[in-house]
């Protein structure tokens, strides 16, 4: 039941009528022409439990890019279907127009669509659809909402997909100047080529030259079929908000890129998002199949308002891991938490694999550490320095356990990472 | 990415519910609050209808209480006279006549326009406790302002039927006679009425004008006592109509009595009108208020600031004023990135960092040794200029 803007209309034609019979019994008997209309309409009206509502919706869009929600009406009943129809979403999915108005004559059928431009990941999920139908004079109507399923999975943005072109071009240079490059002990035997001006003298194969006219000297290149264990914190230090977005949002777009790229330079990338317990994990996909797997298991990762289980991580490490791998920590470099939890542990993981801890630090922060404009300022300015101090005497530590540390504001981390982790393949480290 | 799948749904009709089910579901989710509305209803009703209304307002006729009067009132009443209590001298010159009654209850709310209006009418008067407005009512009656005040028992002593009738009374204060056709009764108890008494009546203008000095007899506590009642009863139930008048102070128009009230300034449709707005006023509000579908909610993420445990840290420091810690920390902070500008190892000692950040920054190493490892200041101010000086050393070290 609701009315329309033409019942108030109605009611308001009263007035006239009012001043030329100035009577009580006037506007009773106005009112009672108002509701007995609006009852007629409301019984003419057509059924909004009477339409058949099929909806069509992509199973997945990434952030900021549009979706398209398709209703499908079906009038089924008797009456010619005039209706005001919302395909009702979440706010953050900043639908256009969800109001749509639509004419169907009995049996046929029509199609309203939603342009859906989502402003957060995660799964969206589709709220009632409302039907409100008019009757004849418009001026009233029926409305139901109806329970319609639907979800759009919101996938990650991956913003820092911009930095891969050139990190790529980075990883090509390191396969083919691998003969300058010295050898250590990671690298693999490649191919013999002819020696160029400018090869290290150490690379020539002696026993080729011999049999050749030339000297040849022996390429390396980067081992491949390495394991890269990404290792995503989502406890409560994850939750904080890093300018506007918690901070592991630019954890989720700096394993991103770190994924693409580990996987074109032919590594295995598997992914485990952990705070007390598995909320996510990637494992076993190979090649075009690893980006879609990762963006699909991050983008329903929020932060759990809980601390973070390190033993637990390590257990699982150790469970996914037989062989030396990269293992990445995306977490936060908080003092108080990492001295009460990884720093325990990390020697555990050191000892067997090579670890990067890689954290979102907060520009607030350095603003703060500068701000001299009165007293309060200085005052926050030394809390600001005492905390910079401390994530530098805390990264120390890490390092003297073994682990590479990468601490960078939240859009710098994921190509700071993605350097860490070449600068690692190019020594061999890995 | 790969291309978008598109997921198709079931095709969904109605909601599985019938006009019979939403009917009593909406049944069974209002009954509570409808019988507890009901409830409500009913109980204010019964409560309000069988009591009139009353009020605690010395002698008023519905004030139930010791002060009040409403002993009187009903018995005047049930006797078939007609009691109108009134606030308002508008109302008492609507209401006053030949053949009524004008029971005066104090005069301290009184104006001298309202005391005139009160002359101008033939009803007769009955003042009580208003020795000023009795003065300037009749010349033949005053009050003494002297006598005892507290109520007290008296004998009648004058020849007046009413106060022969009462026979005593009990009441206080002392009205005098100052001319001709005024009687005296009730003198205090060993003098005579020429001394003054607690009740005066006198004939003036063709009506009665009866004065009482003391509201005592009037009270509902001693209307029983003595003669109280039979006095009481003949000065105020002589007409069919009694005027029971007790001044209020919101009475400002003194004899406009003429003057039409806001209301009956307007044209007759405006009220007709009114309601036919107030039709419009609640189609239009079923109109807005009818949301189309319910609100649809969303978890937020977390709104706390990163660098919130930092600015609480600061305010901290404020309160603690630990310019000590504060210092320690900015100096730091200026020497750990100093040292990494001049290559020296975190672990340099403090010797070796301020040589070096001397000979970079051009300064004497007592100045710079002063600087990064002086006395901590003791104030802001002290502080401010500390912070400003590091940042002009390290901006030297920077430049070299």
């Amino acid at each position: 039941m609701a009315v329309t803007w033409r019942a108030v209309v109605l009611a308001a034609l009263g007035l006239p009528v009012v001043l030329v019979v100035p009577a009580a019994g006037t506007v009773l008997l106005w009112t009672l022409l108002v509701v007995v209309a609006c009852a007629v309409d409301v019984a003419l009206a057509a059924s909004p439990r009477q339409v058949a509502i099929r909806r069509e919706v992509p199973a997945s869009v990434r952030l900021t890019e549009p979706a398209t929600s398709t209703l499908t009406l079906t009038n089924l009943g008797p009456r010619r279907l005039r209706a005001l129809v919302r395909d009702a979403w979440p706010p953050s999915t900043a639908a256009q127009t969800d109001r749509h108005d639509v004419d169907v004559r009995p049996g046929d059928g029509t199609r309203v669509r939603t342009v859906l431009v989502p402003t957060r990941r995660g799964d969206a999920h589709a709220d009632r659809v409302t039907i409100r139908t008019l009757g004849p004079l418009r001026l009233a109507g029926r409305q139901a909402s109806l329970e319609t399923p639907g979800r759009l999975r919101v996938l990650p943005e991956f913003a820092s997909r911009r930095h891969l072109p050139s990190r790529l071009a980075r990883l090509r240079e390191l396969d083919g100047r691998a003969s300058v490059q010295v050898r250590g002990p990671g690298t693999e035997f490649d191919s013999l080529r002819e020696y160029v001006i400018g090869d290290d003298v150490r690379a020539i194969d002696w026993r080729a030259t011999a049999r050749r006219s030339d000297v040849v000297v022996r390429t390396w290149r980067p081992e491949r079929d390495r394991r890269v264990l990404i290792v995503l914190d989502s406890g409560r230090t994850s939750a904080v908000r890093v300018l506007d977005a918690p901070r592991l949002d630019a954890s989720i777009e700096a394993a991103l890129l770190l994924a693409a790229l580990a996987t074109k330079a032919g590594d295995r990338v598997e992914l485990l998002v952990f705070d007390r317990k598995v909320r996510g994990r990637v494992a076993s996909a190979t090649g075009a199949r690893v980006m879609a797997a990762f963006a699909d298991s991050l983008a329903v990762v929020e932060p759990e308002l809980v601390e973070t289980d390190w033993p637990g991580i390590v257990a699982q490490v150790r469970q996914r891991l037989s062989q030396r791998a990269l293992v990445v920590l995306l977490t936060a470099l908080d003092p108080s938490v990492v001295e009460q939890g990884l720093l325990g542990v990390a020697g555990q993981l050191t000892e067997r694999h090579q670890v990067v801890l890689a954290s979102v630090s907060d520009p607030e922060v350095d603003a703060l550490r500068t701000a001299r404009a009165g007293a309060a300022e200085v005052f926050d300015a030394a809390a600001a320095e005492r905390v910079g101090l401390e994530r530098a005497a805390v990264a120390v530590r890490l390092r003297q356990r073994g682990a590479e540390v990468v601490d960078a504001l939240p859009d710098d981390l994921a190509p700071r990472l993605a350097d860490t982790y070449i600068a690692l393949k190019a020594a061999g480290r890995l | 990415m790969s291309t978008p799948v598109v997921t198709v749904h079931e095709a969904v009709v109605g909601d599985g519910t019938s006009a019979r089910s939403r009917t009593a579901r909406r049944w069974r989710r209002a009954r509570w609050p409808l019988g507890l509305l009901a409830l409500v209803v009913a109980a204010g009703v019964l409560s309000a209808l069988p009591e009139p209304r009353t009020s605690t307002l010395t002698l008023a006729p519905d004030n139930p209480g010791d002060l009040g009067a409403r002993a009187a009132a009903q018995i005047l009443g049930r006797q078939g006279v007609d009691v109108r209590y009134v606030r308002h001298i508008a109302d008492v010159e609507t209401l006053a006549g030949p053949g009524s009654t004008v029971l005066v209850v104090g005069d301290y709310l009184l104006t001298d326009d309202q005391v005139d209006a009160l002359g101008a009418t033939d009803a007769d008067l009955v003042l009580v406790d208003a020795g000023w407005a009795l003065g300037a009512l009749t010349p033949s009656l005053a009050s003494s302002g002297g006598g005892s005040d507290a109520p007290e028992v008296r004998t009648a002593q004058c020849e007046d039927p009413d106060a022969v009738a009462a026979g005593a009374i009990t009441a206080g204060g002392s009205l005098l006679a100052t001319g001709p056709g005024a009687v005296v009764c009730f003198p205090e108890p060993g003098s005579s009425t020429d001394a003054g008494g607690a009740y005066a009546v006198a004939e003036s203008d063709g009506r009665r004008i009866v004065a009482v000095a003391d509201m005592a007899p009037f009270t509902n506590e001693r209307l029983a006592e003595q003669g109280n009642a039979a006095l009481v009863l003949r000065a105020l139930g002589r007409h069919e109509r009694l005027v029971w008048y007790i001044p209020s102070l919101d009475d400002v128009g003194a004899a406009g009595g003429s003057e039409p009230a806001p209301g009956e300034l307007l044209p007759p449709v405006v009220p007709i009108l009114a309601l036919q707005l107030l039709l419009v006023v609640v189609v239009a509000a079923f109109w807005r208020g009818r949301r189309l579908g319910r609100l649809v909610t969303e978890r937020l993420p977390v709104v706390v600031r990163a660098g919130e445990t930092t600015r609480g840290r600061g305010r901290l420091y404020r309160r603690g004023r630990s310019y000590g810690h504060a210092a320690a920390a900015l100096r730091a902070g200026t020497a750990a990135r100093s040292a990494a500008r001049l290559g020296l190892p975190r672990s340099a000692p403090a010797p070796l960092v301020v040589d070096a950040i001397s000979r970079a920054a051009g300064r004497r190493p007592a100045d710079v040794e002063a600087l990064l490892y002086g006395p901590p200041p003791t104030d802001d101010r002290g502080l401010a200029r500390l912070a400003r000086d590091l940042d002009h050393l390290e901006s030297e070290v920077h430049r070299t």
